[in-house]
């Protein structure tokens, strides 16, 4: 009976769902690119994480680095490999370069290299193999087809064994060859391509690709990956489902009026998009929102782009919120920070993992336009969707806030992402009457529920926030910026008109 | 006569390059060289970590270890000219 084909877990997070379960298990998997692109890295969180977290016991053959050197640098992970060594857990296979030379005198193989690893995996019954890298096999020997003959022979001893293998290879060029001389990747059937390349911003952008796993599914496309103080991770692409539940309890804005414009509130794990100029008031309508849900011990999030949390402090308490008391108990979460200080994959993880760890219902996001900024469409598409999905499965109400550039006047709200994926987009806006600026707001849409269609003034007052005064009649051209009173005698010339023009198309005229 | 080389063959088991390895390397040894050399020969199959102390990887492998520097020579061995070149062997 054929044996069926698994995986082992990576320990790589995000790998083992682009991989679909791991690195194919009792196989040797290739593991190429170029120079910085995380192939060490790689192979070593394989071998780590396999000892420590699936109590699998691995060998690390290495051929550039000495052992020590692996030790040093992996010590930043906070990783001790010393200590798996002494339990006899980890063994280091080292086959780092001595400065003695040798000379070729007729037909030889690989047997030494060969029972070295033999004796190292039968010594801790290792379960992992990871061999760095099998390039440096072709510079220290001149017959090629005696190291492909003599990796084949590895691969199936490694096999027999029921041994999971990980063989790096040397890429000269991104996007060239797959491994230096070519022949590296005939000896796996799976091949998995580390990417490093400076993306159109000047960054460099490190990616993963599994080129083949034969006989076993995979994602097809590149996915982000990042080396941090913790290790390596892997950023696999969003895969929104679109099954938010389709709440029918509504719950409030914070705010009276715009509740009543939006009939009783927004739905349950909705997505609200709030777009106005800079000093709109934007950022207080969201803290209507945490503060209605803080009032009632319901947990939220808070992510602050452009004000630091003193700021938010200060400015809240003038409104006659105590928002430090919430966040000094753990009812509400705050994170400000500069946008540039992550990248779009980390920061997506971060805020899932504030949203699960705080069981956070009310996220806000003030402002996306600052994340706009600075990733490139595709990133922020991903991101915005990504994010989108994930709170709506769990079942997270979010504010979202989008600054736009002009103060007056009309401004598109479709030049984000967002706008097709918000369920309900509010307005606000600043016009000019007779002298005097006025805020205004505005429903535009609510995605399952009716909404009042009028514009309605509002005053931001001291201890009471957002107030909503009433709706603004009897005034025109309040979308431009620029309104004015509609005259009763232009009432009447414009009525004068319309029949003109409606005699006219009935040809009695 | 003094022993003057300390030379190690490392072989893998019976194998035709192994074989070959140690019938080429007496052959060298007969003209005067065998008195002043002392030949260890390892099976790596047999002591896998003698291999890994001296980082071999090829086999056969035939290793000067005496007197220093160290030098190394892989293959079977089969030109002789090269192998004594190459370990810089001469009789004095």
């Amino acid at each position: 009976m054929a044996k069926k084909l698994s995986k082992v877990v990576s320990g790589i997070p995000g790998f083992d769902e682009i991989s679909h379960g791991g690195i194919p298990k009792g196989r040797t998997t290739l593991v190429s690119g170029t120079t910085g692109s995380g192939k060490t890295a790689f192979s070593a969180q394989f071998l780590y994480k396999g000892i420590t977290e699936c109590g699998e016991n691995g060998v690390f053959v290495t051929f550039e680095e000495t052992p020590q050197d692996i030790i040093k640098n992996t010590n930043s992970f906070g990783w001790y490999i010393n200590k798996l060594v002494k339990e006899n857990k980890w063994v280091f296979v080292n086959a780092s370069p001595d400065y003695s030379s040798s000379v070729e005198v007729g037909q030889y193989d690989l047997g030494a290299f060969l029972a070295r690893i033999a004796y190292a995996v039968k010594k801790i019954k290792a379960k992992r193999v990871v061999i760095d890298s099998v390039s440096a096999l072709f510079t220290h020997y001149q017959d090629s087809g005696v190291i492909r003959q003599e990796l084949h022979k590895l691969a199936a001893n490694l096999k027999e064994g029921n041994v999971t293998c990980i063989m790096t290879a040397e890429r000269p060029l991104e996007d060239g060859q797959i491994s230096r001389y070519g022949v590296e990747e005939f000896v796996s059937d799976n091949v998995i391509l580390l990417h490093n390349r400076l993306n159109s911003h000047g960054e460099r952008e490190r990616t993963i690709e599994i080129l083949k796993f034969r006989g076993l599914s995979h994602d097809s496309e590149e996915a982000p990956l990042l080396v941090s103080v913790q290790g390596m991770n892997i950023y696999p692409r969003p895969k929104p489902k679109l099954r938010g539940k389709g709440f029918s309890q509504k719950i409030s804005t914070g705010i009276k009026g715009l509740d009543e414009l939006l009939y009783g509130g927004i739905y349950k794990n909705s997505t609200t998009l709030i777009t106005g100029a800079s000093g709109s008031g934007k950022t207080v309508t969201t803290l209507h929102f945490i503060m209605e849900g803080a009032k009632h011990g319901e947990k939220s999030l808070l992510i602050e782009f452009e004000e630091s949390p003193d700021q938010l402090y200060r400015n809240a308490a003038s409104f006659g919120w105590d928002l430090k008391k919430y966040v000094d108990n753990g009812i509400v979460e705050l994170l400000c920070h500069y946008p540039e200080d992550l990248r779009a994959e980390q920061y997506l993880q971060m805020i899932q993992d504030l949203v699960i760890t705080k069981k956070a219902k009310r996220v806000v996001f003030d402002s996306i336009s600052d994340i706009q900024r600075i990733y490139n469409e595709r990133r922020f598409r991903t991101f915005v969707i990504g994010l989108n999905a994930f709170l709506k499965s769990h079942d997270v109400t979010s504010v979202f806030t989008n600054t736009t550039s002009q103060i007056l006047g009309i401004t598109e709200i479709t030049e984000t992402h967002l706008s097709t994926a918000s369920d309900n987009i509010i307005i606000l806006k600043y016009v000019e009457l007779e002298g005097m600026m006025h805020r205004i707001m505005s429903v535009l849409k609510q995605r399952g529920s009716p909404h009042k269609k009028e514009l309605v003034e509002f005053e931001i007052t001291e201890n009471a926030g957002v107030e909503i005064i009433g709706p603004f009649k009897g005034v025109e051209n309040l979308m431009s910026g620029f309104a004015r009173r509609i005259r009763q005698m232009e009432l009447g010339k414009e009525e004068a008109e319309r029949d003109f023009i409606a005699e006219a198309a009935a040809g009695k005229i | 006569m003094a022993v003057q080389y300390v030379l190690k063959l490392y072989v893998t088991d019976k194998t035709a390059n192994s074989t070959k390895a140690i019938e080429n390397f007496k052959d060298i040894l007969k003209n005067g060289l065998k008195d002043v050399c002392e030949l260890k020969v390892i099976d790596v199959l047999k002591n896998p970590q003698l291999a890994e102390e001296d980082k071999i990887l090829a086999t056969p492998a035939l290793v000067r270890v005496f007197p220093p520097p160290v030098r190394k020579i892989i293959g079977d061995l089969s030109d002789k000219k090269k192998v004594l070149l190459g370990l810089d062997l001469t009789t004095r």
